[in-house]
């Protein structure tokens, strides 16, 4: 279809071009010089901010992980740093990750595959937060007054400022706290690594709530009234409905909370950090299975001053988080087939 | 009445031949309530109100689960000491007022700051220092993008759709892989001292932003700009004319998202600012708590509280645009 336009266009095209080597072509050319330059005006800072504040950085980034640049070495700047490579080889700081410790105190491997595993642990709130989501958003889109009302109250805690939120938490889920009295179950202080993950993990899931609702709220609201009309008259039931007619119609909508939500989940920080403290900064705080990845990372930096090794942590969690976009958008392709 | 059941459900005929007398009385009750295929004195409007109210109670529990834990840091901002603090459900059962002003608290998570950071006034000036990293950059990276999203959607330039690409594939690049090398480039450039680390970056603008003022211009009709261009006005003019005014929704929503984040940024504050009296309101909440927990718990409340306000004011103002723009985001995929 598109070949036999193609050859259709094609004769016309040629005639055109004859047409356009004549003396207007010079008037075009002042008009398209204009649109050039001022297109290229307005996206220019757009363009330099992303250079210098996006790549540049991942490639001093990148090249720093090569380099044993850390407090220690005062007298080097960044600059003279950046070119540097580390004396004990290409990739020193990324070989320590998989070595284990020689002066046998913890050992980076098990703090980066154990701070690993606690962000991929933390990441199971995705499809819980999904689940509650999808149930909410569908009884708020049922004919009934205030869903707008609930939609906003729902979104407060998405708002709040996570600062805020997770110092609550600390108390709310704190020894002798409020769900410690209510429940009998102690989340954080001389809790087992299980449900201090487990009072991140709802922290999260509650969090979150909100904009993955709002989200498919509007995504069921988007979908085609009258197929949903045809199968109720054809006899299909709320349920049939629901997974047949209306979750392919809104798949796109969580494919795509899916994918932001492990891009962010893998980035998760403030949360643990706040309720825990900071990767380092105490000795309890070396808590693998309570602290993430960027915890990891920024701790390792706040505690040991160890820039080159932290920038090397950040470029495997640029990889994992690639590469973990990548099977998504595999997996999605997929599925269409 | 048996031999009609079986028929609609020919499967279970074989085993059970006779229902017993609670299966009837389930199906009688599910049927009532227009569930299921046995209802026949079922009706559609007695199923509506049922599942209404269930509806109702639902989604008024969940609404309860969002809004009670900032109840209680409200509450819990007016206590008198942690184990009072800690023993909160509704309502503290001694609270500050009975011994000092009803405010001790907020007054107090000033004063403690104070000492902390050896700055005067800290918290306001830690709120002022919040103020300026959310609005400076946030309005100069709002407009600078959407100058890029107007080239983009409205503009036949030769790279275009390089650029665009180019700028897009940036969000693949997650901001803790590269945040110690930015902390060392502003280091270098003696930013950290000061708060140029947390403004200069922002208003380069965004492509986030850009990208989606970019499909809300893509909506708005061209004739506009073609008419401006023969009346011999200048891109400048039609951005600042036309584009500004017609793309103020999206540019709006933007702005307030980014706003928020900006408020609510934690991580950044952390690493690029070194100076105490640059510091944002997240950081200077974070260290009245500090993970010593140093301070009584309820001046941390109260902190989290005053951090927090402003935001859900904001919100309550703008909820319509927010919830909106949120929508719009999602749904242009």
């Amino acid at each position: 279809m598109e070949k036999e336009s193609v050859t259709v266009v094609s004769d016309a095209a040629v005639g055109e071009a004859d047409v356009q080597t004549a003396p207007p072509k010079k008037r075009i050319n002042k008009a398209k010089l204009q649109e050039n330059l001022w297109g290229w005006a307005f996206v220019a800072l757009l363009l330099i901010g992303t250079t210098v504040f996006v790549y540049i950085s991942f490639i001093m980034s990148v090249m720093l992980s090569f380099s044993d640049y850390d407090n220690m070495s005062r007298g080097t700047t960044f600059w003279e740093a950046l070119g540097t490579i580390n004396r004990d080889g290409f990739f020193a700081n990324y070989k320590i990750m998989f070595e284990e410790d020689i002066m046998g105190s913890g050992g980076q491997q098990a703090a980066v595959w154990g701070t690993l595993l606690t962000t991929v642990i933390y990441l199971i709130g995705i499809p819980i937060g999904m689940v509650l989501s999808l149930f909410f958003s569908v009884l708020m889109t049922r004919d009934i007054k205030f869903s707008g009302g609930f939609r906003v109250i729902y979104y407060i805690p998405t708002v709040s400022s996570t600062v805020s939120i997770a110092l609550m938490w600390a108390n709310l889920f704190g020894g002798g706290g409020l769900v410690e009295n209510v429940f009998g179950i102690s989340f954080i202080e001389g809790a087992t690594a299980g449900w201090q993950r487990a009072a991140v993990l709802i922290l999260t899931v509650w969090k979150g709530l909100g904009g993955t609702i709002v989200l498919l709220v509007a995504g069921l609201n988007g979908v085609n009234e009258s197929h949903v009309e045809a199968a109720d008259i054809d006899g299909a039931n709320a349920w049939q409905i629901f997974w047949r007619i209306k979750m392919p119609q809104i798949y796109p909508t969580i494919f795509y909370v899916i994918v932001t939500s492990v891009i962010g989940g893998m980035q998760i920080y403030a949360e643990p950090a706040l309720i825990f403290g900071d990767w380092g900064s105490t000795e309890a705080g070396k808590n693998v299975q309570v602290t993430p990845f960027v915890g990891y990372i920024y701790g390792t930096y706040n505690a040991d001053g160890d820039r080159a090794y932290a920038s090397a942590l950040g470029i495997v969690l640029a990889i994992i988080i690639f590469a973990l976009t990548l099977i998504q958008f595999a997996l999605d392709s997929k599925k269409e087939k | 009445m048996t031999e009609v059941i079986n028929q609609n459900i020919p499967s279970e005929a074989g085993e059970t031949q006779e229902l017993n007398k609670f299966q009837k009385a389930l199906q009688a009750f599910c049927g009532w309530f227009g569930y299921g295929i046995y209802g026949r004195n079922s009706s559609k409007k007695r199923k509506k109100i049922f599942f209404d109210i269930i509806t109702y109670i639902i989604l008024l529990a969940g609404a309860f689960t969002m809004v009670y834990p900032l109840w209680w840091m409200f509450a819990a901002s007016f206590a008198t000491n942690d184990m009072v603090l800690l023993e909160t459900v509704w309502w503290p059962s001694s609270t500050v007022s009975e011994v000092f002003s009803a405010f001790y608290n907020y007054s107090e998570s000033f004063t403690v700051l104070d000492r902390m950071w050896n700055v005067e006034l800290s918290l306001l000036r830690s709120i002022l220092n919040t103020l300026i990293y959310s609005l400076v950059p946030v309005t100069i990276g709002v407009i600078v993008s959407a100058a890029a999203a107007f080239a983009f959607a409205k503009l036949d330039f030769k790279g275009k759709n390089f650029v665009f690409f180019y700028c897009l594939a940036a969000i693949m690049v997650p901001f803790p892989s590269i945040m110690i090398a930015q902390y060392c480039f502003y280091d270098s450039l003696n930013w950290v001292d000061g708060p140029l680390a947390m403004i200069i970056p922002g208003c380069f603008g965004a492509i986030l932003t850009a990208f989606f003022i970019r499909q809300y211009l893509y909506g708005l009709p061209t004739a506009i700009i073609e008419a401006a261009k023969i009346d011999g006005a200048g891109y400048w003019r039609i951005f600042w004319t036309f584009i500004i005014p017609l793309a103020k929704p999206a540019i709006m929503a933007q702005f307030i998202l980014s706003f928020m984040g900006s408020w609510n940024n934690f991580l950044a504050p952390q690493l690029f600012v070194r100076a105490n009296e640059w510091k944002p309101l997240t950081i200077a909440v974070s260290e009245i708590s500090s993970s010593g927990k140093i301070n009584p718990q309820p001046i941390t409340m109260a902190a989290s509280v005053i951090a927090i306000v402003p935001i859900l004011v904001l919100f309550a103002i703008f909820q319509k645009t927010i919830i909106g723009s949120i929508m719009m985001t999602g749904s242009k995929e």
